[in-house]
């Protein structure tokens, strides 16, 4: 026998706590056996023991090693059974993979973050890393939509955000059925994106959330003329493998699991199929 | 070049299982599969076309255990390495496409890589051509010209023996005396040979009026929409068999067994045709038409390969063509996509 290093072997990691967000959404914080480290929008592969397992991109602060959370909507077999995860259960975690933010890029630059649905998962580390090189940002803009109050992923820590000095933000949700269950910006997350104060032919703009919110938004931003090459998308594919394998996350000449899942727009804008 | 006559390639054969598994094709039902070679063996066939099943199925396996519990590293069995006889101009640029995914960048394969850097290729000439070989318009020679370790040209009554590798010239250093000089008459054969099965392919080619290589480029987007690929995808079963049975497809399924006490994460062969293939668990699917599916295979084959790789992921080997239950052939959908047919 010969031991070689195993792209596809987990490492056994403890569920610590299991915070409930949404009727649909759980965050699960993850202490790994051994050191573990990512770059923001890097994303790993969970494992439910003997189930099977899933992509998610980290939702926590990269600076911590110790401990990584992710953020789980109920949507299919594998984060059913996460659901069912309790404190102190054991799972595993792969990775990390893909090629995660340019945040060398944004230095010395307008950045305009927006966020929608599920999609604040890994914006939220995104925002972490941003706000520790805040002070070598020219500008920081959150923009967050989602369809409700009562879905409102980390609905407290984003209000928090609004009142966080230097840092321009809105959130919007679709539709209020009870008066003073909010008191923002009520439309699609497109309708607050109308007063941004940067310098559009150069800010950048990275957008997360549900494919039509990314295509809605990247249209918007096209629009306000903000340039092709400082788009910067998320992309929902079905990666498996992790490593460019696999073959089930090809768009055009790319994998997301590899070369993504974040995406500069014009490098996939000719592929039919991105917003699927 | 060396000449090795019938009788003492049996005995190479019979010496090199001291270092390897050795495997030949042996014709079952008309059909060459390949088998493990044992002394007794007398009923092989070196030359002829390529094998049934393709080469990938050796080192990129059908079902492997890839991961067990959290054990970190990848542990293989310590069973001899493999040696293939009798492999195919077109098998070998399978590999090229199996090496590129499996080998290249930061994170390769380690099963993949163990098998492949320790197996030992013994090539040979095509001696016949079936008619859906068209490995030509695909820029091969019915015969190997590289990437191999030794290359046989079978003849009458032996072979003529190409070095390719210095593992190739080790497995002719120890079976020296074996290996006789050519002659100008092993020669001539040998083109002879290779002549005829070349003629063989190009008359294929003509016959179903298969494109040139150059002729392809660009011609997937050129075709784009469901105009034309409905019709092409019209009696496509979704059985994936164009999927196992080629040899540049790679894509695979990790899947799990097990419960939390003792798990294990297989690899198997996964197919690009069957609908969930990129579906994510949000149900969003990028190709929910089996049409678009069969693009896709297309795309990755003559879109993407040349793109990433310099090279079409289609070897001309034809396996496709007769493993498809709905009678989808590769030859003519090319020709329709480039206005031959």
């Amino acid at each position: 026998m010969h031991n070689i290093l195993n792209p596809y072997a987990v490492i056994k990691t403890k569920v610590v706590q299991v915070i409930t967000e949404t009727p649909t959404i759980k965050t699960l914080c993850l202490r790994p056996e051994i050191p573990f480290s990512f770059k923001t929008g890097q994303f790993i592969e969970l494992t439910v023991p003997g189930i099977g397992e899933a992509p998610f991109t980290p939702s926590s602060d990269p600076a911590r090693h110790d401990e990584i959370e992710v953020t789980i909507m109920r949507v299919g077999r594998v984060t059913e059974k996460i659901h069912q995860l309790k404190k102190n259960d054991a799972v595993g975690i792969r990775g990390p993979f893909g090629s995660g933010y340019p945040l060398e890029l944004f230095k010395g630059n307008e950045v305009v973050v927006v966020g929608g649905g599920c999609g604040f998962a890994p914006v939220r580390s995104l925002m972490y890393s941003l706000f520790a090189i805040s002070s070598e940002l020219k500008k920081l803009v959150f923009r967050g939509g989602c369809k409700n109050p009562h879905e409102f992923l980390y609905k407290q820590e984003l209000i928090g955000w609004t009142k966080q000095k230097g840092l321009d933000v809105r959130l919007t949700v679709d539709k209020v059925e009870k008066k003073g269950d909010w008191n923002y910006d009520v439309g699609l997350v497109t309708t607050i994106l109308d007063d941004l104060k940067v310098d559009k032919s150069k800010a950048f703009a990275i957008i997360c959330g549900p494919p039509i919110m990314m295509k809605f938004c990247t249209k918007k931003f096209l629009e306000l003329k903000f340039k092709e090459k400082n788009l910067y998308l998320s992309m929902e594919k079905n990666m498996s493998c992790g490593i460019g394998k696999c073959g089930h996350c090809r768009i055009g000449r790319y994998y997301a699991c590899k070369d993504g899942p974040v995406f500069r727009y014009d490098t996939i804008k000719n592929n039919e199929d991105i917003w699927e | 070049m060396y000449y090795l006559p019938e009788q003492n390639l049996h005995i190479v054969l019979g010496n090199l299982q001291e270092s390897y598994n050795v495997y030949i094709p042996e014709k079952k039902n008309n059909t060459l599969y390949y088998t493990l070679f044992s002394s007794k063996h007398n009923s092989y066939s070196i030359d002829e076309v390529r094998a049934c099943e393709p080469l990938k199925a050796f080192f990129f396996k059908a079902r492997e255990k890839v991961a067990e519990n959290y054990k970190p590293a990848a542990s293989h069995m310590n069973t001899k390495p493999l040696c293939i006889v009798g492999a195919k101009a077109c098998d070998l640029k399978g590999f090229k496409v199996q090496d590129y995914v499996f080998l290249t960048d930061e994170f390769s394969d380690p099963f993949y890589r163990s098998m492949r850097e320790e197996n030992l290729i013994i090539s040979a000439d095509c001696s016949t051509a079936l008619d859906t070989c068209f490995c030509m318009a695909l820029g091969l020679k019915p015969y190997p010209e590289k990437d191999y370790d030794l290359n046989l040209s079978m003849l009458e009554k032996g072979c003529l023996v190409e070095i390719g590798s210095e593992k190739g010239e080790t497995v002719v250093k120890n079976n020296k005396a074996l290996f006789q000089e050519v002659t100008q008459a092993h020669k001539q054969q040998k083109i002879k040979i290779r002549d005829r099965v070349q003629k063989h392919v190009q008359l294929n080619i003509k016959n179903h009026k298969i494109p040139k290589e150059s002729s392809l480029k660009n011609r997937i987007k050129k075709n784009y929409k469901g105009a034309f690929w409905k019709p092409e995808a019209e009696t496509c079963v979704e059985c994936g068999a164009c999927n196992t049975i080629c040899p540049t497809c790679h894509c695979f399924l990790l899947y799990d067994q097990g419960d939390a006490k003792k798990m294990a994460r297989l690899r198997v062969w996964d197919s690009c045709m069957i609908k969930d293939f990129a579906r994510v668990a949000g149900g969003a699917n990028p190709r929910p038409e089996l049409w678009m599916r069969l693009r896709n295979r297309f795309e990755k084959k003559f879109d993407f390969f040349p793109e990433v790789l310099g090279i079409n992921a289609c070897t001309g080997c034809g396996r496709c063509i007769t493993a498809c239950p709905a009678k989808i052939d590769i030859r003519k959908v090319l020709g329709r996509l480039t206005g031959n047919a």
